[in-house]
């Protein structure tokens, strides 16, 4: 069951999200200063302080971007071979494209292992140093 | 020098990627069935051409490359120091321009030139991670070839063709592998 209910210096909720209960409490500590209290974590800002306020947006970022991996473009060069399929799952070490670069071809070997969620470059592209050819 | 032999192999460069051995060893074939050059590209390797595949040490990607033309000055000095054309040794007052023409040249960074066609072809391939892991420098030389298919013809040469006798190809890799050492030992130093 949810619930808002003030209090002297804020607001006290009962959230319901999904099949968690969260109790949130939101106060004014002194003049500027805010605490927003979920559970038993506190955090802390000021209301005109935007690094204090990006450091609570970064803590609710959805958790999956963290671990989202890039296999960058080691030179400059032409993609001459794609060997990996979107979907497809590649091991530590597994060799994903040819890059024709500095008269050499060039194995581009997957760091992780991992699902291929996207493939950014094509046959015969033109690619640049650091450039994101595949993530995982 | 190591050397590790075939009689057959599909590449000498894709025996030494998957085997990843020590740095400087040679592998080294008789024939390739499928032996390539740049962009996958066919190599012509019947029997009698040389045909091996050099294990470089671990190195910076922007080294391999100045290697990789190296190998192809290396190939072309040996020719000419102890293969030189008929034309070259016998005739020294031939017009410099001729004689030119039939000094082996480099096509940077891949190819050698021998009498205006190609004769021999170096293909250098890295596997890289987060780094690179290993590379190979793959040299195919159109030694005691007799002949090329008529596509071939007009612009691909042997030194079979070019000195009118055999050579010792196991002689030309040792000529050719330690001239690429003594040039990275001057070079680095």
């Amino acid at each position: 069951m949810s619930y808002i209910r003030q209090t002297s210096n804020g607001v006290k909720l009962k959230l319901r999200i999904k099949d968690r209960e969260y109790e949130v409490e939101i106060k004014k500590e002194e003049q500027d200063k805010f605490k927003i209290k979920i559970g038993q974590k506190e955090f802390l800002f000021r209301e005109e302080e935007g690094e204090e306020k990006i450091s609570f947006a970064r803590a609710s970022l959805p958790k999956r971007d963290f671990f989202k991996k890039e296999l960058l473009s080691p030179i400059a060069g032409i993609i001459s071979e794609i060997f990996v399929k979107e979907g497809e799952f590649v091991k530590k070490d597994q060799k994903v494209l040819i890059l024709s670069a500095m008269k050499m071809e060039n194995e581009i070997v997957s760091e992780f292992s991992g699902k291929v969620k996207e493939i950014l470059v094509k046959k015969n592209q033109e690619v640049k140093e650091g450039d994101i050819l595949i993530v995982l | 020098m190591k050397i590790k032999k075939y009689k057959v192999v599909s590449s000498t460069n894709l025996i030494a990627k998957k085997l990843r051995p020590e740095p400087w060893l040679i592998i080294l074939a008789e024939k390739q069935t499928v032996g390539y050059g740049k962009k996958l590209s066919r190599w012509f390797s019947p029997k009698g051409g040389l045909y091996f595949s050099i294990v470089l040490p671990k190195s910076k990607i922007e080294d391999l490359q100045t290697l990789t033309i190296l190998a192809a000055f290396i190939v072309a000095k040996t020719i000419r120091d102890y293969y030189p054309p008929p034309a070259l040794r016998s005739q020294p007052t031939r017009p410099k321009k001729d004689i030119l023409s039939f000094e082996p040249l480099i096509k940077l960074p891949n190819d050698v030139l021998l009498n205006g066609k190609k004769i021999c072809g170096i293909l250098t391939e890295n596997i890289i991670g987060k780094e690179v892991k290993s590379s190979v420098i793959g040299i195919g030389l159109n030694t005691n070839i007799d002949k090329f298919p008529k596509e071939l013809k007009n612009e691909a040469t042997s030194l079979r063709i070019e000195l009118g006798r055999e050579v010792n190809n196991e002689k030309i890799l040792k000529q050719i592998v330690e001239g690429i050492k003594q040039q990275l030992a001057t070079i680095s130093e």
